[in-house]
């Protein structure tokens, strides 16, 4: 990364008069007068977008890329975002002109459909559900999705359930998507360990209104529930339908699957669990499985994993429409599947483990120096606070000097169940030596926390921008330029 | 493979540091009776034996030598400069820029998208990104009914069939009616208890709307209705009258045509612009520009995150989270590349060749144009041999027209044709060839 600290110009002042268009040549067939063909009130006066030379453009984004930080820059142990490294070949694979230049409405589709059907029937295997679709764009989208096919079950079924239950330590997506599919929210507190209240729980589900309920598990503090069992069980007494949030599935590959812990619907993120990468925020992926039972809501097109279900009785009579226009986001379907194939049974397996090794040789250096509320063997991930921290220290503070060392900082402020919360997700892509860097980092920052607070506090100091003003973003907005 | 660096001996060493005698004992929290042995999947694959299968796959999906299909995504010619700055890994193997001080890349570049996106279409302001085209509009139908707090949304005829699907999927949901009108239905149907007005312009059958006249006709009847327009090929606003330079109050559109490759349909890229006044309902993630607290630099920061899920929760103005940035970038750096000038000529282009077959095809027997108004870089033809038609382009490995009975089975022997500034004057010539057999 560049740390030299100047201000940057935008792409527009690089803009030349006189910069020619290199790209598009002149129109090779007989052309008509523009007027002729649309009406001059409907043509626009001026395209204010500059004309940059094509060196300028690449220089400038070279020079951003520079002061931006991936997965292949360092360890990014943003916690429930699953950074793992992004393997190349999946790259080369959907740049591949029979991936990237085939249109969606073509009939000759033998090999997108195959490699959909091919997806669907892995992901069965390593989920334990039965069909899938494709359309969601990301894990939210997966959410909502999944939200609308509870919605319409139980419309189907003459049934006015219009409650989700959604804990505490939920991703903030989860009561988000209840809500736009018109449920209204019970938000259930975690107990003691991190997990469900069964009595509760229990409780709630009496009331008969409840739907069901939206669990991620390992939860968002690392947590296995030891529960799950009854959870489902208790959710499925009260005819409710339990919803897996996939974010957090990667420790699980090739342990168990969320299929056998009782789940009806789950939604997975392929660019966290299978490798694709994530650009900055998207593209994503965030597939919906269900159970074979909910097959007739699923939105089209479909794609059925499991091989035992016959495909000519399916009727999607009660299908809840579409998501999104035609059938997802195919590229990253492609990485996904590219990716599962080369890592097959055993490497998938080494997947889960490693990613959970990984996490808890982390927390077992670290939870000496800071604050670990909970006290257990984590899965993937796990949570320290800034309680206990001396001279005013913030999470914020701790996260903006590890940045200093060259590395990113774990997710902070969530669960919010945690005041102060540092969320450390390794994956199981980093080597010892990268693990013991971050580690000792954040004992050395710990240790700065005692000698030099104030040092700590103003942190970054070696970025390409100190600390960034957020009040002042939200409080005068300046959007564009 | 599994991209896993430690061998043995370094899982021992981490064992013993852990505290534990085995990985196993690390899911003593997992009840054994859903523990699983292993997985029922076939062995892995080496890089080598992976790209040649995957390559044979590609291989069984259609390659042409020109296409003449559309209807919601389209061949445009994408400068190299795209691709090689996508292909820069600090960019694409990056999260959503939540520690602003080590992303400032990915930060910049939005802000100059949201910058770009402003001036193309003349909009106040433009977010981060959204999904796709179809679910940027179903959001901006959904916050129609949260700002006038009416249920009931207007859809002029013409919508992407697609885009109508989705949109209905998120309106039951929320109970919210959809109703249909024609251009000259407008006037009649419109009132104060519409939560929106929604057109597509061009529409689905590739007609320019006359923007300024429908939103008269509204507006003549009342105020409170937002007007919703959505887009699916934008290269168009190189040379068509933008929306903000009408009264529109939120404009949605599909960026695929702005440097990102069909790959059968997504990732593609949704534009989400609106105007000032409704900055604190737009849903998404937003870029903003700030100041170092300790310092005087510039710098870009995620900002009016109280919008948003993961600080509102179920009060959030919507669900979305990671949206669609690596595309935004494309879109980016593909206008900057073509410039004012490029973007004129891509859209010229488009017009220019389009209408030029639209002629040679309304001369020939038997084949009608359907298009009343003037039209972009789609139309629509009809003819009772349009079997025979799209077949012939097909045998010469061209991507055939849309045969538009797929999405309106009352539409017989009707298809949707493209044409863009892909299509060279040889690609043509055998298109109009093969009509011309047709007659």
């Amino acid at each position: 990364m560049k740390k030299v600290r100047e201000n940057r110009n935008l792409i527009f002042t690089k803009a030349f008069e006189s910069a020619e268009d290199n790209y598009i040549p002149d129109l090779d067939i007989p052309s008509s007068n523009l007027d002729d063909i649309i009406p001059k009130n409907l043509l626009r006066d001026n395209l204010p977008i500059p004309d940059v030379p094509e060196v300028e453009i690449v220089r400038h984004y070279t020079d951003l890329s520079q002061i931006n930080y991936g997965v292949d820059s360092g360890i990014y142990p943003l916690g429930s975002c699953t950074m793992k490294y992004n393997p190349k070949i999946n790259e080369k694979i959907v740049k591949l002109p029979g991936f990237s230049i085939i249109h969606p409405l073509q009939k000759k589709n033998e090999g997108a459909i195959l490699l959909m059907e091919e997806l669907s029937q892995l992901l069965h295997k390593i989920t334990g559900m039965d069909a899938f679709t494709f359309s969601p764009a990301a894990g939210a989208h997966g959410e909502l999705t999944g939200m609308f096919i509870l919605k319409k079950f139980f419309e189907q079924n003459g049934n006015q359930k219009n409650k989700i239950i959604v804990p505490d330590s939920a991703h903030g997506t989860n009561p988000a998507s209840a809500k736009m599919a018109g449920f209204s929210i019970i938000e259930l507190n975690s107990n003691e360990h991190g997990e469900i209240p069964l009595e509760e729980l229990e409780f709630a589900m009496q009331e008969g209104d409840v739907a069901g309920i939206m669990l991620t598990n390992p939860n968002t503090l690392g947590l296995f529930d030891r529960n799950i069992l009854k959870i489902t069980e208790i959710v499925h007494k009260y005819d409710g339908l339990c919803y897996y949030d996939g974010a957090n599935l990667n420790p699980m590959l090739g342990i168990c699957r969320p299929g056998d812990m009782g789940f009806d619907i789950l939604h997975l993120n392929l660019h966290k669990t299978f490798s694709t990468p994530h650009g900055g925020g998207g593209p994503g992926s965030g597939p919906v499985g269900i159970k074979e039972g909910l097959i007739q809501f699923l939105p089209e097109p479909y794609f059925i994993g499991n091989e035992k279900i016959d495909k000519e009785k399916i009727n999607i009579s009660h299908s809840i429409g579409k998501m999104k226009s035609f059938w997802g986001n195919f590229g990253i379907l492609v990485r996904a599947y590219a990716y599962i194939r080369a890592l097959g049974k055993n490497g998938l397996s080494r997947v889960g483990k490693v990613s959970v090794l990984n996490a808890n040789y982390l927390r077992k250096r670290l939870q000496e120096f800071y604050h670990l509320p909970y006290q257990r063997i984590c899965q993937h991930e796990f949570v320290l606070s800034d309680k206990n921290f001396p001279n005013k220290i913030t999470a914020e503070d701790i996260a903006k000097r590890i940045l200093d060392y060259g590395i990113y900082a774990p997710t902070v402020y969530f669960p919010l169940i945690v005041d102060g919360a540092l969320m450390i997700e390794p994956t199981e892509t980093e080597s010892k030596e990268a693990l013991d860097y971050f580690a000792e980092t954040m004992i050395r920052i710990y240790q700065e926390t005692q000698n030099k607070p104030e040092f700590v506090h103003k942190a970054p100091h070696n970025t390409p921008v100190g600390r960034l003003d957020a009040v002042l973003a939200a409080r005068k907005p300046v959007l564009k330029e | 493979m599994d991209f896993i660096p430690h061998d043995k001996k370094v899982i021992k060493e981490i064992l013993n540091t852990i505290g534990v005698e085995s990985i196993d004992a690390l899911f003593s929290d997992i009840p054994n009776e859903i523990k699983i042995d292993k997985l029922e999947i076939d062995d892995g694959l080496f890089e080598s034996d992976l790209y040649n299968e995957m390559h044979k796959l590609s291989l069984k999906n259609g390659l042409y030598s020109s296409s003449f299909l559309g209807a919601g995504c389209y061949y445009h010619y994408i400068p190299s400069s795209v691709e090689s700055i996508l292909s820069r890994s600090e960019f694409y193997t990056s999260y959503t820029p939540y520690q602003a001080e080590a992303s400032q890349g990915n930060l910049q570049a939005i802000y100059e998208y949201q910058t770009l996106i402003t001036r193309l279409t003349e909009m106040d302001i433009s977010n981060a990104s959204m999904y796709d085209g179809s679910t940027a509009l179903a959001e901006a139908a959904l916050i129609s009914t949260v700002i006038t707090r009416n249920n009931r949304i207007l859809i002029l005829e013409g919508l992407h069939p697609e885009y109508l699907e989705v949109l209905k999927t998120y309106c039951w949901a929320q109970d919210i009616e959809l109703e249909f009108c024609t251009e000259e239905e407008i006037a009649n149907k419109i009132n104060d208890d519409y939560a929106s007005l929604i057109f597509q312009n061009p529409n689905f059958f590739g007609e320019i709307e006359d923007t300024g006249k429908l939103i008269n006709q509204a507006r003549n009847k009342t105020s409170k209705p937002l007007i919703i327009e959505c887009m699916t090929d934008p290269t168009c606003l190189g040379i068509l009258k933008p929306p903000g330079a009408y009264d529109i109050d939120i404009f949605v559109a599909e960026g695929q045509s702005f440097g990102i490759p069909p790959s059968f349909g997504g990732p593609g890229l949704g534009i989400y612009t609106t105007k000032k006044k409704y900055l604190r309902k737009t849903p998404g993630r937003l870029v903003g520009k700030t100041k170092e607290l300790y310092g005087d630099k510039i710098g870009y920061i995620l900002t009016l995150q109280t919008r948003e899920q993961h600080i509102r929760r179920e009060k959030a103005i919507s669900n979305i989270c990671t949206n669609e940035a690596l595309m935004a970038l494309a879109s980016l750096i593909y206008l900057v590349s073509l410039g004012s000038k490029g973007l004129k000529k891509v859209a010229y282009n488009n017009i220019q060749k389009s209408n030029y077959v639209k002629r040679k095809i309304d001369k020939l027997n038997n084949f009608s144009v359907l298009n009343q108004k003037p039209t972009y870089n789609e139309f629509l033809i009809k003819s009772p041999n349009i079997d025979r038609f799209l077949d012939l382009c097909e045998q010469d490995n061209l991507l055939a027209p849309l045969k538009i009975s797929i999405y309106y089975p009352e539409m017989e022997n009707t298809a949707l044709v493209c044409i863009t500034e892909e299509n060279s004057i040889e690609d043509i010539q055998l298109f109009l060839e093969n009509a011309q057999k047709c007659v």
